[in-house]
């Protein structure tokens, strides 16, 4: 049995929009298991992305308590919120986001240059993150030159290159063709069955959601565990 | 390590809007080459202005006159001279430039007595072997080495401007900057050539024993020849040569604000173009960051983008200015007092150190800009 990963005490988000307080996500409670596949679905505006933020360390709770590995990053500081991501986690985006000017192999690179670390341990990584996400043929072409599958795939590389336990997608195969966006999502569902990844994915499409081990579903800020299909 | 790295990324970023970069490369090159010729102007100004001007020697002048072309004295006033009190020596001489007004390419002759060549350079180190040969011919010529070099002139060479021909004798190395563009010949020689006569000159280049005397000395010269036909004005060559250059000075030290805008083109310049970059990669920054890029790697790589456009510019403008200034042995002159435009190496290490300053101070904004606002809501900017 895997230990648990992270773990959210009464997790609440409040934005202040004027004198109306937004509140995304309300005393949520949550454990992710290391090497699960989570799946979070739930309307536009149900606080899908915020909690993936907050989950990613790229976004801080207002009130709660959130253990990554039982140390509590709810209350780290902005450099050393930075820090942990560089070390525990990778985002991997509806529109990829890869560096235009920047070829396959450069892209998967990027989150290693600020790394100590030698150029030939770096190239090993590169390599071996591209094979892992059977994009390596593709290593020399510019983004413009690849596919949508083809980009999230060296997105995910990218992902991976840092080996963190944590990926979260928001959407990943959003913009993806039906065939494109399978191989996608079998993928990700090999990176927490062959290497132990905790991979949590926020998607619209049930039949995405299908390839993970636990769906659950965001309304209104709160958490409905269980099938899609018997919740509506 | 990741200053390298980041850098190298930087560059890319250079690259993708080649254009864009290429211009202000081309800008920052044209500003630098501007700031390098202005600078290498004011450094002539300040090297023609206070050179070696003996402190011992006085002008006398033709009272009211201010170019050689006006200034006419009797040459036997160096005998009246010569008996005042406190006064080493005299040399009458004829000054003759082809071109009174401003100009870039000046020749100045200047003559004086066969035999007073050790007294008009007394206190220059001069090699004095070079009068030898030129005592030889009634035409011949000792020039600077400035203009010789920008004319192709060698010993043996004939050559003529303001419709005097001579010979040259030999090419004179000097610290001077007066004598850069001069041609010295003899005085007899030059009065005929010039149609002036025999018995006018210019000024007098005359020595005192003391250099308290001078005041004194020249207050007795102009009492002299105050009722003369031909009455005097004398100074010490300190001062004459400042009065002569009081024109020059002020419209070259107008140029110093050139060089200033240029510099700051330069570096509004740059700002604009790190800016109009920065603000098309927010999300792209925003990326970054999510992924363990702290505020100094996202902050290096915009100062970075500055710092080698202002960098690769400057040096081309720095570079082409070098090439520009130091073959064309450029010097202006204004009634007769010359000023020669050296590249001097200090200038070059200034203009660099300031390429390298203001390229980095044009990224300072834009690096600030990068960084600015909640991570959460740059990534959700698309
Ligand atoms: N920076 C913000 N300021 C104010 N409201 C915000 C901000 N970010 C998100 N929200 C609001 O929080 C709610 C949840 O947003 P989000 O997490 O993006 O939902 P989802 O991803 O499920 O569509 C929405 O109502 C949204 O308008
Ligand atoms: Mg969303």
């Amino acid at each position: 049995m895997n230990k648990t990963l992270i773990s959210c005490q009464g997790i609440s988000k409040v934005y202040l929009k004027g004198k109306q307080e937004i509140i995304p996500l309300n005393e949520l409670d949550l454990e992710i298991i290391q090497g699960e596949f989570l799946a979070l679905m739930g309307p536009s505006g149900s606080g899908k992305t915020t909690l993936l933020n907050i989950l990613a360390g790229i976004d801080s709770p207002s009130k709660g308590k959130l253990y990554f590995n039982d140390q509590d990053i709810s209350q780290l500081k902005r450099r050393q919120l930075t820090s942990f991501r560089a070390k525990n986690m990778a985002y991997i985006f509806q529109l990829y986001h890869l560096i235009p000017v920047l070829t396959a192999y450069e892209n998967v690179e990027l989150p290693l240059l600020t790394h100590r670390m030698s150029s030939k341990e770096r190239h090993k990584r590169v390599c071996k993150a591209l094979e892992l996400a059977k994009i390596a043929d593709r290593a020399d072409h510019y983004p413009k030159q690849l596919s949508g599958g083809q980009e999230q795939r060296v997105a995910i590389a990218r992902a991976l290159v840092t080996d963190p336990p944590l990926i979260v997608a928001d959407e990943p195969t959003g913009d993806l063709d039906q065939e494109s966006a399978q191989a996608i999502l079998t993928l990700l569902k090999s990176l927490c069955t062959d290497l132990n990844k905790t991979v949590v994915m926020v998607t619209h499409d049930p039949k995405a959601a299908a390839y993970a081990d636990r769906t659950l579903f965001l309304e209104k800020g709160v958490l409905i565990t269980g099938d899609y299909n018997v919740v509506h | 390590m990741w200053f390298i790295n980041l850098s190298l990324l930087s560059f890319k970023q250079i690259r993708r809007h080649w254009l864009r970069s290429l211009l202000t490369i081309a800008g920052a090159a044209c500003g630098m080459f501007l700031f390098m010729t202005v600078e290498t102007f004011q450094d002539g100004l300040k090297n023609a202005t206070e050179m070696q001007a003996g402190d011992d020697t006085l002008v006398v002048y033709r009272d009211k006159r201010f170019c050689p072309f006006t200034s006419r004295l009797p040459e036997d006033y160096s005998n009246k001279i010569a008996q005042i009190n406190g006064v080493k020596s005299v040399v009458p001489v004829q000054v003759i430039v082809n071109n009174c007004g401003t100009s870039l390419d000046t020749i100045t002759f200047r003559g004086f007595p066969e035999g007073e060549f050790h007294n008009y350079f007394a206190g220059k180190e001069i090699d004095s072997t070079l009068f030898d040969s030129w005592k030889l011919a009634s035409d011949s010529a000792i020039l600077g080495k400035e203009f010789a070099q920008r004319r192709g002139l060698k010993a043996g060479d004939r050559f003529d401007a303001a419709g005097i021909t001579v010979r040259v004798s030999g090419i004179m190395e000097s610290d001077d900057p007066q004598d850069q563009n001069t041609a010295f010949v003899h005085l007899d020689f030059l009065q005929k050539s010039s149609k002036r006569g025999l018995g006018e000159v210019t000024q007098f280049n005359v020595k005192v024993n003391d250099h308290t005397l001078l005041d004194q000395v020249a207050k007795e010269i102009d009492n002299t020849f105050r009722y003369d036909r031909e009455p005097t004005h004398t100074r010490p060559e300190k001062a004459f040569i400042a009065n002569t250059a009081k024109d020059m000075i002020e419209l070259i030290s107008f140029t110093r604000w050139l060089g200033l805008a240029a510099v700051l083109a330069v570096s509004f310049l740059i700002t604009n173009t790190v800016i109009i970059a920065v603000r098309g990669r927010v999300i792209e920054n925003a990326v970054m960051q999510a992924m363990g890029f702290q505020m100094e790697h996202l902050t290096w790589m915009t100062l970075a983008e500055g710092l080698f456009m202002g960098i690769i510019g400057g040096f081309t403008g720095i570079a082409s200015a070098y090439l520009f200034l130091s073959t064309g042995n450029f010097a202006i002159s204004a009634e007769g007092l010359s000023i020669v435009f050296n590249i001097q190496l200090e200038t070059v290490l200034k203009a660099s150190i300031l390429a390298m300053i203001i390229s980095f101070v044009a990224g300072i904004y834009p690096a600030f800009h990068s960084i600015q606002g909640n991570l959460v809501n740059r990534l959700r900017s698309h």
